[in-house]
Parts: structure tokens; sequence; C-alpha cells
């Protein structure tokens, strides 16, 4: 017997010397054999023979607790001892559990870990997984998620912090406030709603910005700063100072000191932190911000999608473009809400004035994505007809981001008129944007929409996290920001006060922007 | 139990109850059998002790829900008296006021590029004055003291008046443009002046410091131009005006337009730049290419063509204005906690003349052509 090029001195404690014996020769692909046709059946067929073939060469029994020995065709029952008795008569001194696929060593008389032996393991389980995957809904679930363990560094270090505190229901960290630096709420709202967005939360706290900029300079940075003090247990409220003097300096057309607009900062913001992002910051923007891979785009980055049909030849013209939020329209501002355009879902006639009820944000959606008519006084050049016609526009949504901010146009800034839309605008706490995608669109077009799709397809659900209000006149008001931790506890967040919120709280504002995160997420 | 095919059909229902229980049973001790496993390798593995918590301190941070305090238990409302350093300055700034000190201090206000182009003038000189002539601008602005306007705004008129004891020329008391200004100075939503080429606010005189050589010069022309001790605007009154002495209108004119690269005399270092000395004064005028005592004359007040030739003549001659003292939007009383509208025109900004008089160089040459600053296209 050759000694094992594998084998290395046994150091960790959660390992055995016996498997020195094992690792030899074929060894890995003999082990995947087995935990491919053995433990993890990831096709209907691997299953069957498991099924059939793993029983006890004893006793005939299949489940109490199956073992096969890990050196010759045995499987041999735990539980009345059947396999013990074959390692001991073989001295084969290693068994595999075949419903977890843990290695037993005879000669510990326990459950080992070996670290080669659980390399296997789990890239075995990973492609079972995924032969699977095609059992569940159309996305497939791709990767089964792992909980997390901690590298012997990591556990060195918090063996020597035995202080710890877990993040419960009840628990404050993650609320911090924020001083006003001022008139500086309108930053401290946004703030508030990116370090509650559960996805750029996970990015930051676990370290994942590599930053390639010069010290100081970079507000990714500075974002993963702002969320390491949101999770340092500090009660005092913090101050925002650095973050607005590298948003000031990397976005000079924010206007200074001035009372300004949570929605313009939010765009400044995500901006910066893209071409930070990419260690870009000369400013340049990015070729095409579709192809950017960086945390921002992946999380709020969404395709919409622009249709032109002409009126005389039927032909589409199409574009998407890149957003980050959809800014809609509300009843009661100079631009018409009602009635929508003829050729919309039908749900409304033609010249009626106004809906019974409150509107909702579905109301803004369907008019935003309602077809158009652009009129005589703007015809588009067909290329079609390789003339200019008239035509209709339509926008849908191409690609959903998976956090989604609308915007309620609230602040109307006309040539005559400067004033604020306070008109109530409910809102759902969970959201279906399926019938706004442009792939609805398709099938409603083909005639192949269905209403009972809705509600299998998870792709295109919502649920409300943040919303931000803005209180008082266009001149002068202030902004407050409703936030939700733990699935169902709110929050309001009022610069440097922090009070708890009920749901109804949070539907019954007035609403101006409001941030929804897609509730199922799939691994790409 | 030995594994053997069956059909299910011809099994009554207590067996395939039986069936069912037994298939349950089995799936329930399975995941017991996963979890035990779970939590035998987190042993081996040495991290299941990373469950346990410290209980104690957990309760500190557990969420409070009553009135009048916030989820930490705090009271609303004490936090006034935080402060934090300036990235760009490192001076230390009352937070609730950093937005105003950083708007200035990174150039992006309305007189900003006048401030701007005054550091960038002076940055040569890099004496302690120049501090102290910054400390100016901030004690004005309220940013770092927490005191009241008025005790700040006492400060400076104190040390103005020091400092002037030599020149009483700038000192105007009973200038009726004083109470008008103060009148304005809490933020009061003003007009925008910056659409009138001389900036020029009805309230309280003119901004020197907004304008352009060539705008100042005949400005000097046609009006008093005495600068407000109070106001720091010029005069508007006609060159005969009563309230200013000849002898304040003709140091207004040597000192305001500007020293010129050449001839601009090395001029003793007062700390602030809140006065003069009338003698420097003197050498200036003889040096300076355009004799401002010249166009004082009262008999000239009718003739603005011919100043407007006159200036054009002296063109060359002069640089473009440096910097003429410091403006500032001091926004007064409604900073603070109110927040955001949004972005609208300005919130008022009073229009306090914060400052002074150009400031004094020790060197003589002025950086050559001035750069353009990177504050330019801020405003």
């Amino acid at each position: 017997r050759r000694g094992s090029s594998f084998s290395s001195p046994v150091v960790d404690p959660a390992a055995c010397s016996h498997v020195n014996g094992f690792k030899v020769d074929n060894w890995k692909q003999n082990l995947r054999v087995i935990y491919r046709c053995f433990v993890w059946s990831g096709s209907a067929e691997t299953r069957k023979r498991k099924a059939k073939s793993c029983v006890c060469h004893v006793c005939g029994a299949h489940l109490s607790r199956l073992h096969s020995c890990l050196y010759c065709v045995f499987f041999g029952c735990f539980a009345k001892k059947h396999i013990h008795e074959h390692a001991k008569s073989k001295r084969h001194n290693l068994a595999i559990d075949l419903l977890y696929g843990g290695i037993y060593c005879f000669v510990c008389q326990d459950y080992i870990y070996d670290k080669d032996m659980e390399q296997i393991a789990k890239e075995e389980q990973r492609k079972a997984w995924k032969l699977q995957a095609h059992l569940f809904a159309p996305a497939g679930i791709g990767e089964r998620y792992s909980t997390w363990e901690p590298t012997k560094r990591e556990l060195e270090l918090l063996q020597h912090n035995p202080k710890r505190r877990r993040i419960t229901t009840n628990c404050t960290i993650g609320l911090r406030g924020l001083i006003n630096l001022g008139n500086t709420c309108f930053m401290n709202c946004i703030v508030q709603a990116l370090t509650h967005t559960p996805l750029l939360r996970d990015f930051f706290l676990s370290d994942r910005h590599k930053c390639e900029m010069k010290p100081n300079s970079c507000l990714v940075c500075e974002m993963s700063q702002l969320f390491q003090e949101f999770y340092s247990g500090h009660r005092s409220p913090h101050i925002p100072f650095r973050l607005l003097h590298l948003v000031w300096t990397h976005a000079r057309h924010l206007a200074g000191y001035e009372q300004q607009d949570a929605h313009e900062f939010l765009i400044a913001a995500l901006d910066v932190l893209h071409r930070h992002c990419k260690g870009d910051d000369n400013g340049k923007k990015a070729n095409n911000p579709n192809h950017c891979n960086c945390i921002i785009d992946q999380i709020f980055t969404g395709g919409l999608q622009s249709d032109v049909t002409c009126q005389v030849c039927h032909g589409v013209s199409t574009t998407i473009d890149p957003f980050w939020d959809i800014s809609l329209d509300l009843p009661g501002s100079s631009t018409p809400f009602w009635p929508l355009s003829p050729g919309s879902d039908g749900s409304v006639v033609n010249g009626e004035s106004q809906m019974s009820g409150a509107t909702t944000l579905t109301d803004c959606l369907r008019r935003f994505t309602r077809p158009e008519h652009l009129g005589s006084s703007a015809k588009i050049k067909c290329s079609g007809c390789h003339s200019y016609q008239e035509s209709t526009k339509q926008l849908t949504m191409k690609k959903l981001p998976i956090v989604a901010c609308f915007h309620l146009k609230r602040f109307e800034h006309s040539a005559k008129l400067r004033r604020k839309i306070t008109t109530y605008v409910s809102f759902p706490l969970e959201l279906d944007m399926t019938p706004f995608m442009a792939s609805s669109k398709e099938s409603r077009m083909n005639g192949q929409y269905q209403q009972s799709m809705d509600t299998l397809n998870n792709d295109n659900k919502y649920s409300l996290f943040a919303v931000v209000n803005h209180q008082g006149t266009l001149e002068s008001g202030h902004y407050t920001t409703f936030i939700r931790q733990h699935k169902d506890q709110w929050f309001k967040c009022d610069d440097a006060i922090i009070t708890k919120a009920s749901i109804k709280d949070v539907l019954d504002s007035e609403g101006y922007l409001l941030f929804y995160h897609k509730q199922f997420l799939e691994y790409e | 139990m030995k594994m053997e095919a069956m059909s299910l059909s011809g099994l009554d229902n207590t067996k395939l109850e039986a069936l069912a229980h037994d298939i349950y049973s089995d799936l329930v001790e399975d995941a017991c059998l996963g979890l035990c496993f779970e939590v035998h390798r987190a042993v081996k593995q040495g991290y299941f002790f990373l469950d346990e918590t410290d209980q104690d301190s957990m309760k500190d941070f557990e969420i409070v829900d009553q009135p009048g305090v916030d989820i930490f238990g705090q009271v609303y409302n004490q936090w006034k008296n935080k402060e934090c350093v300036c990235p760009n300055c490192s001076r230390s700034i009352a937070a609730s006021r950093f937005a105003p000190h950083l708007e200035k201090c990174l150039g992006m206000g309305r007189n900003s590029s006048r401030i701007a182009n005054r550091r960038i003038a002076s940055s040569n000189n890099m004496s302690k004055s120049e501090s102290d002539q910054e400390d100016n601008d901030d004690i004005n602005d309220n940013d770092w003291s927490y005191g009241s306007e008025k005790k700040a705004k006492k400060r400076k008129s104190d040390k103005v008046f020091l400092r002037s004891l030599k020149q009483p020329v700038l000192l105007n008391p009973n200038s009726p443009r004083r109470s008008k200004s103060l009148k304005h100075k809490n933020g009061e939503l003003n007009n925008n002046v910056n659409t009138d080429p001389y900036k020029y606010n009805y309230n309280s005189g003119i901004s020197y410091e907004t304008l352009g050589p060539e705008e100042l010069r005949s400005l000097l022309t046609t009006q008093c131009g005495v600068i407000s001790e109070h106001t720091k605007k010029m005069c508007t009154r006609s060159l005969r005006c009563p309230q200013h002495t000849d002898e304040q209108r003709r140091t207004v004119r040597v000192f305001l337009p500007g020293p010129s690269a050449s001839t601009l005399p090395d001029v003793d270092a007062v700390v602030e730049s809140d006065g003069y000395d009338v003698s420097d004064g003197q050498a200036l005028m003889n040096r300076l290419q355009w004799d401002g005592s010249s166009d004082i004359s009262p008999s000239d007040s009718a003739s603005s063509k011919a100043s407007t030739n006159n200036s054009d003549s002296k063109k060359p001659k002069k640089k473009k204005k440096p910097s003429l003292g410091l403006s500032s939007s001091g926004t007064g009383g409604t900073g603070g906690g109110t927040g955001g509208g949004p972005g609208t025109a300005g919130s008022g900004s009073s229009s306090q003349g914060v400052l002074s008089l150009p400031s004094r160089k020790k060197k003589p040459k002025l950086p050559a052509p001035p750069t353009p600053s990177i504050y330019d296209d801020m405003n």
C-alpha cells in the first residue's frame, strides 16, 4: 500500500487519523460514487436504485439508519449494529450514513469530519440538488442554501469575545438615528432606506466591497462604514458628515445647502455609488449601465421597455432603457391622470373623469404603462413607412430590479404652477408587478393572458420595506422614513429620533418614495 | 421489516392510515436525526458555543416602545451639542451647522467663488492671517458657535472697531442702512439677486464683492461708494452724499478696484482684513494707473459715459480682481431642524455683508492671470 499523497498530519480534532488508511489509490472517485449512488440521489433512477438496493445485508431493513461500508459493498443498519459487526469482522473501520452522508469511524466510535472528504460530499450534494431543481418553480432553485461556518481564525476571534449578542426581533441593533446637519433630512431619509435594504445590508456586512480608490474618497467605503455604525450597538445618533461631504464632492450638481429633494439625492447617491463600485471616480458614466455588475446595478437597475407603434404600418420600434426608479404622475397634477387612453386593459372607459375611491399605486402603474397617443404634433419617423407617422407609445417593465423604487410626483414645477400634490395614494404591503411586465403585454397581445398564472409566478412579487414621506410645503418641509425590520416590525425614522410604528401608520401615510423588495430571489 | 412491493389497492382505510403513519414517523425521525448531526458537527468543529449569547447585555438592546422616548429609551432632542470635524478644512464644526459650512468650504454656495478666488489669490501667502480671515467668515455664519447670532456679530464688530481705529472712514454707525440689514438677517426668502448685473440688493446697498472691476469703476463714477461698516455695502447715494466725506470716497476708490500686480505695495500685515492704513492707501494711489481721485470729483457725476471710456483705457493694466473679501450667505435662523423640500430656488439667505475689504496680501504680486478656479463653474 502506498501512502496517500493526500493525507496531511491530522491536527483537526474533528477528523481522525484512521481515515489515512482509506485515502489511498482512487479513493476520491470511489467516495464520489458512493455519495452519488447511495446518499444524494439526484435523479429518479438513482432514487429507485437506492430504494431497491440499499437494504441491510443482514436483516433486510432499509430504514434503521442504514450505513454503507467504505471499503466494500456492504450495507448494514446502525440501529441493530449490523454494520458494527461487519466493521469488526472485516476490519473495515469506516462507514457512511446513507441519509445524511456522515462518516463514522469505528475506532474513534464517533462520526468524524475530514476536510477532504467533506469537500467531496459537498460537491456531490450540490450536483444532486441541481438535478432536482426542475421539480421546483420554473425559475429553478440552483444552489441549496448552506449555513455559514466560521473559519479557524473567526472561531478564535469569537472565542475571545464572549459578549456576543444575537439580533433578535426585539433588538435595536441595526437601527440608529441620524443627526440633521442643517436641512439634510433629505439625505437622512434616503440613508435610512438604504441601510434597511436587506441585500445591500448583507453585501456590506459581509465586507464584499473591494476598494480601488484613494482612501477617504470612496462613497462605497463610506457606505460600508455606515453599516458598521448602524450595527455597532451605539444608541446615540450617527453624524453623517463624511457622507455628505463625499456626496457633494462627487455629485456637484446637488446645489449645496438649500433644501433639496430626497428623490434627487437618491439618484445622485446611487450614481456615485455605482461609479465608485467600479473604482472609477473621474466622473465618467458607465458605458452601458446594463452591463455593469456592481452591487448597485444588481439591486437597483431595472430595464424599461418603450414600444413605439406606428399607426399606419403597425411596426413596433422597441428600446430598453435602464432605470433606478419609476416616477409616477398623480391625479390632481396638471397632466391629466384620467381618462386612460383607449387600448389599455379596458377597465376604464374613455371620458370617465374620476374613479371612485382612493387612487392606488396600481392605478398609477396602470397609467404609467398605458399606450399613449403621441399626437399629430409629435410624429415619429417610421422605418417601415419611411415617413413621419402618428404613433402610440407604451412603457412596460422589461426587467424588474430586486429593489423597485416608486417616486410619486408630488412636486409640480410647471411654468406657472409650483405646488405640492397631496392626493392620498394608497399603496399595498405586497405588490405583484406581473401585469406591468413587457412579457405580460406580449401574452396579452397574443391572446394568452390568463389571470390565474399570476398567482403561480413568484418572480414579480414585491414587499414594501421603506416609505419616505414629506411633510410641509414646496418651499420648506421635512422628510421622514418608515422602515421595516424583522419581517413585520416597522419603525419611523425622523432624523435622530427612531420610534416604533404600526403597519397602519405606514399604509396611511402620504407616501413620496416607496421602496419594494423582491420576495423571491434567485441565485444566478 | 423486509422491503416488499405491495399494491395499495385492496387495502382498507385502517391499513392505509397505518402505512401513512409509519411513513410520517419515519420522516420525523429522519428530521430529528438531521438535527442531531448538525449539533454534533457544531460541537466537534468547535462552533457550537456561538449560539450562546450574553443575555445581560442583550437586555440593553431591547426595543422601547413608550411615548416621549425613542426605541433606545432616550428622550428626544438631546443631541444639540454634537460636533464633527470638516473633512475639507479640518475644523471642528457644530453638527447641525455642518451643511451650510460645507457648502462654503467646498465652494458650492452662491458666494463661494468669491471666497475661492480670494483664497487662491492669497494661497501664496500662507500666514496665520489667512486662517484668521476664514475665522471671520465662520464667525459670522455661526457655523461653529452655539452662541446667538447677535453675540457672534457683536464679536465681529468689536474686532472691526478696534482695527479701524486708525480709520474712522469705515465706521458708519449712523448709517440708516444698518437697521435694514439687521431686519433681513434671519433667512427670509430674498428675491433672487443674481439677475441684476450689479447684484443690487435694494435693502442694503450694493455688495461690492459681487461686482467685477468694470462695474465697480463705473459705479464709483456715479455713486458715493463708501462702504458701510455695518452692512459692508457700498453707499449708493450721489457723489456728493452728505453721509460720507470726500476722504472716505477717495479711500474707497483707491482700495476697492484692487491692486494691480505690479504696483501693489507690501502693505503691512494687519491680521484682519477689516481695515487698512490710510497711509498705505496714499502710496497705492500714487502708483495706481487709475487715479481714482479725479473720478470722484463732484463734477463728474453726470459723465458716466466719460467714465466708461476712462475705465476702458485702464483695462489692460488691471488684472481681474482676485477677491474681494468674503461674503456671507449666513443663513440666519431657519437652518437646523426642518429639512428639505424639493430642490427649489434659494431659501433665504440673508445678505449680511460680512466682510470687509479686500484682503491685504503680503506679497505684492498677484498670481498672474487668475487661473479659473475649480469653483467657477459652480456659479
